[in-house]
This record gives structure tokens, C-alpha cells and sequence, in this order.
């Protein structure tokens, strides 16, 4: 690992594993879904958990809230071991945000907020007024003020979605872990709810592990990427780091598809080159993905793109062509 | 409308429908001379005496209670299950006790015994009730070792019902027609036949079975994000489904053994409650759950003595044919499912 990141961060990682085995029991026998788990999880940092579906990306976080132990090895929460921490101190340790939906629409944002206190509170679950200070501040920083006292049935997906996150937030525990929380949301929502968890990790001083198949968006937020993939060890860095050293590519197994190594976009992998295009490059980068989409057709040699006004040209048996729209180039060539 | 206001107005409420419930029946008793009874002026005839204080008041009193144990487990059951069609049923109680009681009334003929000479007693029935509740949760409390699912255990307990039923039927089938007609008239639910002496057993044990649920209120609450959340806020899960079948059975069992199983009330009044509250925070639902149930049940009673007349109708009836048009109208009316 890269020393010189290191010194930015914390001396010790609040969740650490060395070789973990995990699976499941089925019956009294042992199924392992995944081994060889070693991970270090930092205070102030947004950490990404990515790989493809059945690889053990849940089987990890059950592990980790201790709902499905490892079959083989330990969790330590700093010098606390995982298994040995009982439900309260596990709440107040652990948040979570998870895909199922909650359906409980007469509660409020702030009611609902307030529950994330309940390991903190007594037998009736009564807030003092540190618990409410906290509710308003949880609140505010994740700008639900405004609609505090609206109904949970009343809100849209992407404020119901920022609402268990503030949720978890009020917990006030040291890790927060989300599983899948952009998975029904629209694009902005997406980056909202992941510049937010970044911005959280960061202010409130938390560990977030989320589980994501948003590449594009974990390349832009994310400090660290867990990949788990083709039941290789698991494979942790920056973003970056992972992009340049080819582990990324490893989460699109086969040969159908690769990753753009310039915009971390995911693509069809082109079986044909593609024409050499001149022109300014914000322009040629969309002829370009109209042309690959459209692989099998007769395709130039040369092109050339103009800017003021628009214009695509090219030569061919010493005719020229110029198209104004990139739709018309494509349904010129496929004739 | 403040939750204040609306508890104060349901309090008055209940006063007014429990003097109307002791004052109307076959033979009415005027209201002024109920409250001149309670400053300490005499009955101005001797049989009101007997009338009111050793039928009609303890009467009221058995609906009272009845509808708090049968609403709040009801409010339990939806919440733990997070399933709106939950009742205090569902784990079999009403099945078990039938069991029961069709055993001592009818098996009689379908297996050639004599257990009783005669019809029989009253205290036979509460005991065979009560052997048949309890004996389907000890068969729940095994299921609930053996899955960890809710679900399932939801599923294994109308089975276990289902089950019950069939023997039921098939007693039915075989039993002689006096029999039949004791099993039936169990079946339709009574408030009227406990004394001052049952009172005292049952208000005792619906008391134990409502500070199990007052002690739990916190994990409701955390249940309505369902299981997985309520676990990671630190609910000890076990234990409060361990609550939930212990204090369902003591307040469903106990009030089925004395009253027969009585319908309804039990799934209909905690949607009522999230409907007029406006509320899923269990501090507020459980109590307002409580005195809906009280309300809903002393206006049936009341309903079903049919002032007037000599007799009354039997309590299940008017339960459903009063009360199931009133849900209906409520639930079509506001968005029911959103404030489930």
C-alpha cells in the first residue's frame, strides 16, 4: 500500500480483518462464499464496497454487523473483537442503512430521525434534550430541517433515502454502513446522497462503508474502493490507484465489456477500431460513442468534426458528405 | 385536534357510553338514579340493586378490560409482524381454546366418553378454554425455537389454527345437537358471564400481560423500521418475541377463556387508533389503542342488549355488523395502507 497516503490518515483503523472465511451454515455444514477477506476500515473516510452480485458483498456486511459471523476469523473494532460486543454496544458502535423498504407513513422525518437515538435512550425511549439537540443538528446537516415535520408517506425516494441516512446519523456511532443506498434513485439524487455521505465521513469524523454498483460515482466520491471480485482476495486503495493497477477492470469479468480507462465509463468492447476524428475533443467523444454503438455498419476512414456551427464531414471515392446532426451521419452510413 | 384533546374526549366518551351501558337493558334504569346510587341514595326499588351491581357493572367491566387486552395485542401483533391483517388471533389462541372447549362439550359423543354428567360448568369451560390456548403457544413457543423467521412463525400459527379448526368440525360433526348448541353459543363471545370473584383473576392477569407490553414500548417503536433496523438499534429481538407470545397469550388467552373468542375488535381497533391519531409512535398508540377498544366494545354491549327487549344479542354479532361498516367507511375514506 502507498505510504504516503498513509500519513493523512488515522494511526489505527477502527474495523480491521485479517483472512476472514464467510458463508453460511446450511444445516451443520459450512458453505463458504468467500475467503481470503483481509480489510482496514478508516475514521474520516468514505470507503466504496464493489463487485459483482453473488460474490459476498452482503455475506461481508452481515459479517460485519455480525448477523452471519465469519465461518473463520475475527472482526476487531479497534481492540474489541466482533463477536464479543453485545447488542447495545454493537448499535451504538454500528449504523446502518439497509435496502429494505420501511413502511411507516404517518411517521415524521424528525420521529423518524429520533429513532436513530434509541440505543442511547432509556426504557421508554424518552429523548432528553442533548437527544433532541442531536436530532436538530443531525437535522441540519443534512438540510431535512425544512421538511422535518413532514410525513414519511409525503417525501420523494431521494429525501425519504437522505432521511435514513440522517437516521443512522443520529446513532452516533463511530461506522456507518449503507448497502446499496443510490440503488433506486435518479442521477443527481445519486451524487447528492454520496457527496452527503462524504461530507458526513468527513465533518462527523465517521467510517462509511457503502456498497455500491455506481462505478462512475465511487470513482468521483469515494477515498478507498474494497473490489471483491472472481473470488480473488479482497482488493482495497484509491480509486485511482486501483484504476491504473487494473483491478477495476476485474469487476467486468469476460470479454464483453471494458472499462474507459480515461472516464472509468463502462462500454462495449469494440471488436472494430474506430476512425481517426479531428476536431475539438468535446465534440469528437459523442460522434465517437455514436459510431461505436453502431459498430457494425460501414464505417470511413477519416473524419472531421467543426465546431460554430456543428458539422460533420468526411471523403469517401472523392465525394465529400456533411452532416449537421450525429443521427443523420448514422443513418447515411447504415444505407 | 392536539393527541391531549383527543384522549380527553375519548375519556369522556367511554363515561358517557358506561352509564348508558348500565343504565339500558331489558329493564332501563334511569340514569339520575345511577348517579344518586354512587352519592349513596339507595335503588328506589331492591331488584336494580341486584340488577346493576351484580350483572350490569361487572359486565361493563369484563368489556372494559376485553377491549384493551383484545386491541392492544392486536396494535402488538401488527407491529412485530409489520403486517396490517395481524390480530391477536393469529398465533392460534382462539383455535386452541375452541379446541378446547369443543373437546369438553362434544367429545363426548364423537368418542363414546362421558368426561361430565350433564352440561358442562362454568369453570370447566374456562379450564378447558385455557388448556387449549395454552397448549397451542407451548406448541408456538417450540416453533419460535425452532425458526428465527417472523414470517414463518406468522405462517405456522394460522396452520396450527387451520389445524384446530378441522378437529373442531370434525367433533361438530359427530356431537349430538344440545352439544353442538353449547359449542355455538360459546363461540359467538360473552361478557355477561363473569362474576365479581372471575373479575379479580382476570383483571390480575390482564394487568401482567399489559406491563410486558409497557415495557417493551421502546422496541415497538424501533419495530416499525422492521427487524433488521430494530436489531441494529441494539433491540434484543429474542426476547421481545418471547414478550410478544407471552403477554398475546395472557391477555388474548385470558379474556378468550372468559368470554369466548370475541372478533374483531382485535384487528380493526388499532387501525382506528392510526387513523384518528394520526400517529405510529407507540407511546401514543398503545393508549389510544386501549381506550378505542374500550369505546368500540361497551357500544357493542350496549348495542346488544337491545333496550327493551328480554334478551340480548350474542356480542360477536354486533361486533362485525356494527363495527366491520364503520372500519370500512374509515378506511376508504383516509389512505389506509399510507398510515399503516
Amino acid at each position: 500500500m502507498d505510504t504516503s497516503q498513509n500519513k493523512n490518515r488515522p494511526a489505527n483503523p477502527c474495523i480491521h480483518a485479517k483472512n476472514l472465511v464467510l458463508g453460511y451454515a446450511i444445516g451443520k455444514q459450512a458453505v463458504p462464499v468467500a475467503s481470503g477477506i483481509s480489510f482496514e476500515l478508516y475514521n474520516g473516510e468514505l470507503t466504496c464496497l464493489m463487485g459483482p452480485n453473488g460474490i459476498g458483498k452482503s455475506t461481508l456486511l452481515k459479517a460485519i454487523m455480525n448477523q452471519n459471523p465469519p465461518i473463520n476469523g475475527d472482526i476487531w473494532f479497534g481492540e474489541k473483537m466482533g463477536s464479543q460486543m453485545n447488542e447495545s454496544d454493537r448499535a451504538r458502535n454500528i449504523a446502518v442503512v439497509l435496502t429494505e423498504k420501511i413502511r411507516s407513513g404517518l411517521m415524521t422525518v424528525r420521529e423518524l430521525v429520533a429513532l436513530g437515538r434509541t440505543p442511547h435512550t432509556g426504557l421508554w425511549g424518552h429523548l432528553s434534550a442533548a437527544d433532541n439537540a442531536f436530532v436538530n443538528q443531525v437535522l441540519e446537516m443534512t438540510h431535512l430541517d425544512v421538511i422535518a415535520e413532514k410525513k414519511l408517506s409525503q417525501l420523494s425516494d431521494g429525501q425519504r433515502q437522505t432521511a435514513m441516512i440522517a437516521r443512522a446519523m443520529a446513532q452516533d456511532s463511530r461506522i456507518m454502513i449503507l448497502d446499496e443506498p443510490t440503488a433506486h434513485l435518479d442521477l443527481t439524487n445519486r451524487f447528492e446522497i454520496m457527496y452527503l455521505l462524504k461530507k458526513l465521513a468527513k465533518d462527523a469524523d465517521k467510517a462509511i462503508l457503502v456498497v455500491t454498483h455506481d462505478l462512475e460515482v465511487a470513482m468521483e466520491t469515494a477515498a478507498q474502493l474494497w473490489i471483491m471480485a472472481n473470488q480473488e482476495p479482497l482488493v482495497s486503495g484509491s480509486p485511482e490507484d486501483l484504476m491504473l493497477e487494473g483491478h477495476i477492470q476485474k469487476l467486468l469479468p469476460g470479454n464483453k465489456w471494458e472499462i474507459d480507462a480515461r472516464n472509468g465509463k463502462i462500454r462495449l468492447k469494440n471488436p472494430r477500431v474506430l476512425p481517426e476524428i479531428a476536431g475539438p475533443e468535446h465534440l469528437t467523444y459523442w460522434v465517437k460513442n455514436a459510431l461505436r454503438k453502431n459498430i457494425e455498419m460501414p464505417l470511413p476512414e477519416k473524419l472531421a468534426v467543426t465546431e460554430n456551427p456543428f458539422k460533420i464531414t468526411f471523403c469517401k471515392n472523392h465525394e465529400h458528405f456533411a452532416f449537421s446532426r450525429t443521427s443523420e451521419l448514422v443513418r447515411f452510413l447504415k444505407k | 385536534m392536539s393527541h391531549r384533546l383527543k384522549f380527553t374526549c375519548s375519556l369522556i366518551l367511554v363515561l358517557v357510553l358506561w352509564l348508558l351501558n348500565i343504565s339500558l337493558g331489558s329493564i332501563s334504569i334511569p340514569i339520575g338514579s345511577l348517579l344518586e346510587r354512587l352519592a349513596g341514595v339507595p335503588f328506589p326499588r331492591d331488584s336494580w340493586e341486584i340488577i346493576v351491581m351484580d350483572y350490569r357493572i361487572p359486565k361493563s367491566i369484563t368489556a372494559i378490560l376485553a377491549g384493551i387486552a383484545l386491541s392492544v395485542s392486536g396494535l402488538q401483533m401488527q407491529t412485530f409482524f409489520r403486517n396490517p391483517l395481524a390480530g391477536p388471533f393469529v398465533l392460534g389462541i382462539s383455535s386452541g381454546a375452541g379446541l378446547g372447549v369443543a373437546l369438553l362439550a362434544m367429545a363426548g359423543t364423537a368418542f363414546g366418553w362421558q368426561l361430565f354428567a350433564g352440561t358442562a360448568s362454568y369453570w370447566s369451560v374456562i379450564l378447558a378454554s385455557s388448556a387449549g390456548a395454552i397448549g397451542v403457544l407451548v406448541l408456538m413457543g417450540l416453533a419460535a425455537w425452532k425458526v428465527k423467521d417472523s414470517m414463518t412463525l406468522l405462517i405456522v400459527g394460522l396452520m396450527f389454527g387451520s389445524a384446530a379448526s378441522a378437529i373442531v368440525t370434525l367433533l361438530s360433526f359427530f356431537s349430538a345437537d344440545e352439544e353442538l348448541k353449547m359449542f355455538t353459543l360459546w363461540s359467538m363471545g360473552n361478557l355477561g358471564n363473569t362474576g365479581w370473584s372471575e373479575l379479580g383473576l382476570l383483571s390480575g392477569a390482564i394487568l401482567i400481560g399489559l406491563t410486558l407490553v409497557i415495557f417493551s414500548v421502546k422496541s415497538y417503536n424501533a419495530m416499525l423500521l422492521g427487524e433488521a433496523y430494530a436489531k441494529s438499534m441494539g433491540i434484543n429481538f429474542q426476547k421481545l418475541r418471547w414478550i410478544m407470545i407471552v403477554s398475546t397469550g395472557i391477555l388474548t388467552g385470558g379474556i378468550t377463556a372468559f368470554c369466548g373468542p370475541i372478533a374483531f375488535i382485535g384487528i380493526s381497533v388499532p387501525h382506528l387508533a392510526r387513523l384518528l391519531f394520526k400517529t405510529n409512535e407507540h407511546r401514543i398508540l398503545f393508549p389510544a389503542t386501549a381506550i378505542l377498544g374500550v369505546l368500540i366494545l361497551l357500544a357493542c354491549d350496549t348495542l346488544a342488549q337491545l333496550p327493551g327487549y328480554a334478551s340480548s344479542l350474542p356480542i360477536n354479532a354486533v361486533t362485525t355488523a356494527f363495527g366491520a361498516p364503520l372500519i370500512i367507511w374509515l378506511i376508504m375514506k383516509r389512505n389506509f395502507s399510507e398510515a399503516f
